[in-house]
């Protein structure tokens, strides 16, 4: 057996570096979680659990359409309600029954919740539902409503980044209101004339 | 066996136990409390390790998660020599002979935790051709801890709420012949969804 | 399966004993079965026997769409998921003709990175274990931890990421995460040394695998073994340099090779421990990068209902364990009509039937081991 380049020929010597290196790190902190005592710190982009606003959620059935295994249960029914002016007509709209996620099924890949148009849906880094019965996995709308406690706020992007899309239509709301705004101010001074402002 | 319905079942004539000497139903109840204790922190821990989930196991017996803090001991040289048994990772058919054949191995009491979706109910690949659609269709799961892969310390987890159960338990209850068919672990999962108002229906099926 | 295998002790055909190993041993991680025939302590013939992690992935792809393909194709090479994704995703953006914004190039490629120092990292630390040293696993499991929090802040997950998605990567990185990945590659790269000393210097795990099952040329090109493995034997080939994917063009001066000749088990496992600090530096110089790069979006608006147009494409990369292809036929649905997958490790083993035979059974964990393959890469 050749020696390594850098090893000395005596026998022995590589096992007494392993030896070092148990020895070495025998004097460092250990890197054990203490887990039940201490809970993680886990990044607020985790996946851990889905969490549904209710409120916000119009039974579009994207999410359970676009869901790779379809585990996503979704009843709703739709209720008419009377029109708002005499003589309109009367609007429909769908409330929601049933909401519910198979977390046995769950491959948590968060199509879900990225499909979803109007935010309804959210990662929660929350990961402690282990459960004794497998139909407790089913994740009814209630505790799925529970679990938005737990969601943390998104982390903030790196400066290089591209301005999230909620926040670039926010922007540009702001601006155009701000603009509105100077626009009115200015036909205020002026008096010049009135329908400028909505431009 | 969590899976009975009532949580409270008649207090029926204590049957012979399967595997447990006659003396076992005798025992008093501290030595009952006793021999929980012990079960519950020494969990000699079989890995059936199958897939993606099986690298979490090992993260988790790894220095950073590391729970023989709990008392789970990942040195059991097979399954004659454990009491739990974790199933983590993609159960197929052409494997599930050798689950099933490994567990009856175990010697009673013995515990399983399916770990991961996969094991849980087949996961991403329920509709597969190939895959048992749940570790639960071949032996009894006592815990089922969900994810995909779960991370190590949902396993952490889930062996805690095992202890739990194990604590609780009796042996006579346990060796029970009543035991839960294969039908009530496995029917009644979820009712199909009604047809969905609009764009909804029909979504779910695979072409 | 027709014949009858029989354990250690059993009947024979002839004076041959018939051993069965798997499909669950400890010594094959995952559920390989090889089906040996012993004349006393040498191996006669070997077969691998594969299919027990056999889950039908490629018949699932067609009835997913594009987006939902990405996750399900991560998981058959569990290990390095992130490679797997972007198989998928530079076979439909190659389909569509898409351009990807430069940021997304870029951050992939370091992803990809980060997620082979992962990879190797678990072979590190498995093999030795197999060959008896259960101390390098520990080490090998901390770095991978230190790894794992960097990819799970920016992605979500610990192991299947599932950030690639067509047209780019799902979201941009949360801020200060350069600076944070940035200081997990040093400290990792300055603990490699710990696997250097513990495991490449030691006299038995030397002995144990010097001369070990040693793969020639002809066998690595007429198995279509790949990676690491195929280098180990002298084959220099590394798509990364061969046909540059994503931005390993412009890395040509960082990217090294690394290759050795002997092409037994200790020639594999050094070029999976260089390979490793290649990846490491390759990842500084993604970094460096990303940092100097303006600022820009990281994906691409997807249609609603992504089709790929009609037509087929061959699209492979040089995955951790090897070449990993994905042959994709569209009819211009929003399904695949079929999706090939060509997995590295499926290869890679079918070279133990000649690697196998008149070696000693205390030799074959040796080499197995150092096959590097994962079950579900060989099964799909």
């Amino acid at each position: 057996m050749a020696p390594l380049p850098g090893i000395p020929g005596i026998p022995g010597s590589g096992l007494a570096k392993g030896l070092a290196v148990t020895l070495r790190t025998m004097t460092k902190r250990t890197v054990t979680a203490q887990y039940p005592d201490a809970l993680p710190e886990l990044p607020p982009r985790s996946r851990g659990v889905i969490a549904l606003f209710e409120e916000n959620c119009t039974v579009c059935m994207l999410c359970a359409r676009e869901c790779p295994d379809w585990c996503i249960y979704i009843d709703s029914h739709k209720e008419t309600a009377p029109p708002a002016a005499p003589g309109g007509r009367e609007r429909s709209r769908n409330v929601l029954d049933r909401f519910a996620i198979d977390f046995s099924l769950c491959m948590y890949c968060g199509i879900c919740i990225e499909v979803c148009p109007f935010d309804a849906l959210f990662w929660s880094p929350e990961f402690e539902y282990a459960e004794t019965d497998i139909l407790d996995l089913t994740h009814e709308r209630d505790k799925l409503r529970d679990w938005m406690w737990t969601v943390p706020a998104p982390p903030a992007l790196d400066p290089a980044a591209e301005e999230p899309k909620e926040i670039a239509a926010a922007r540009k709301a702001a601006e155009k209101a701000a603009a509105a705004a100077e626009a009115a101010r200015r036909d205020q001074g002026s008096r010049d004339d009135q329908d400028e402002g909505d431009a | 066996m969590d899976m009975t319905p009532d949580p409270a079942p008649p207090a029926q004539p204590l049957p012979e136990p399967r595997r447990l000497g006659p003396l076992a139903r005798l025992a008093p109840e501290p030595m009952k409390v006793v021999l929980n204790w012990g079960r519950r922190y020494s969990l000699w821990v079989f890995n059936f390790g199958l897939a993606c989930c099986a690298i979490e196991f090992i993260a988790a017996s790894m220095s950073r998660h590391d729970f023989i803090r709990l008392g789970v001991i990942p040195f059991a040289p097979g399954p004659r020599q454990a009491d739990l048994m974790i199933v983590s990772g993609t159960v197929t058919d052409k494997m599930a002979p050798a689950v099933k054949r490994l567990y009856e191995q175990m010697p009673e009491p013995k515990y399983v935790i399916s770990f991961g979706a996969c094991s849980n109910c087949g996961g991403p690949y329920w509709d597969s051709y190939s895959v048992t659609k749940g570790v639960d269709q071949i032996i009894p799961v006592d815990v089922y801890v969900p994810g995909c892969p779960p991370r190590p310390e949902a396993l952490l987890q889930g062996i805690l709420k095992l202890q739990e159960k194990i604590a609780r338990e009796s042996t006579g209850e346990r060796y029970a012949p009543a035991k839960p068919s294969v039908q009530a672990l496995t029917s009644g999962l979820v009712t199909p969804p009604a047809p969905a108002p609009g764009s909804g229906s029909g979504s779910g099926d695979t072409k | 399966m027709t014949e009858t295998t029989i354990g250690i002790g059993g009947a024979a055909e002839g004076t041959d004993m018939v051993l069965n190993i798997g499909p669950q041993h400890p010594s094959t991680h995952g559920v390989l079965r090889l089906r040996l025939v012993l004349d006393g302590e040498r191996i006669r013939s070997a077969e691998p026997i594969v299919g027990y992690m056999h889950r039908g992935a490629e018949k699932l792809f067609e009835a997913r769409d594009y987006r939902q393909i990405v996750m399900l194709a991560n998981r058959h090479d569990w290990l390095s998921a992130f490679s797997n994704e972007l198989g998928v995703v530079l076979a439909v953006e190659r389909m569509l003709g898409m351009e990807v914004p430069e940021r997304a190039v870029w951050t992939r490629t370091l992803l990809a990175e980060l997620n082979r120092v992962l990879n190797h990292l678990m072979f590190l630390g498995s093999y030795p274990l197999e060959l008896g040293g259960i101390t390098p696993i520990f080490y090998a499991f901390t770095e991978r931890e230190e790894l794992q929090q960097v990819m799970e802040e920016v992605s979500g997950g610990r192991m299947h990421y599932m950030f690639n998605r067509v047209g780019g990567l799902k979201e941009d990185l949360p801020n200060g995460w350069t600076g944070r990945a940035r200081a997990t590659v040093a400290a990792v790269r300055s603990r490699m040394g710990r696997i250097d000393d513990l495991v490449l210097g030691n006299e038995i795990f030397r002995g144990r695998t010097r001369g070990v099952g040693v793969l020639s040329q002809q066998d690595v090109h007429g198995f279509g073994v790949s990676g690491p493995i195929a280098r180990a034997s002298g084959v220099d080939f590394d798509l990364r340099r061969d046909e540059p994917y994503l931005a390993y063009g412009e890395l040509a001066d960082t990217m090294r090779v690394v290759t050795r000749t002997e092409g037994d088990c200790l020639a594999r496992f050094e070029v999976l421990l260089e390979q490793t600090h290649v990846a490491l530096d390759l990842a500084d110089a993604c970094l460096d990068r990303l940092t100097d790069l303006p600022p820009g979006p990281i994906n691409q608006r997807l249609p609603k209902v992504l089709k790929a147009p009609e037509g087929h494409t061959y699209a492979w990369t040089e995955n951790p364990l090897g070449l990993n292809g994905y042959y994709l036929v569209s009819k211009g649905e929003k399904t695949p009509y079929r999706l090939k997958l060509r997995s590295a490790s499926f290869n890679n083993i079918q070279a133990l039937t000649v690697l196998l035979p008149g070696t000693l059974v205390a030799d074959m964990v040796a080499i197995l081991g150092s096959m590097f393959f994962v079950v579900g890469d060989v099964d799909k």
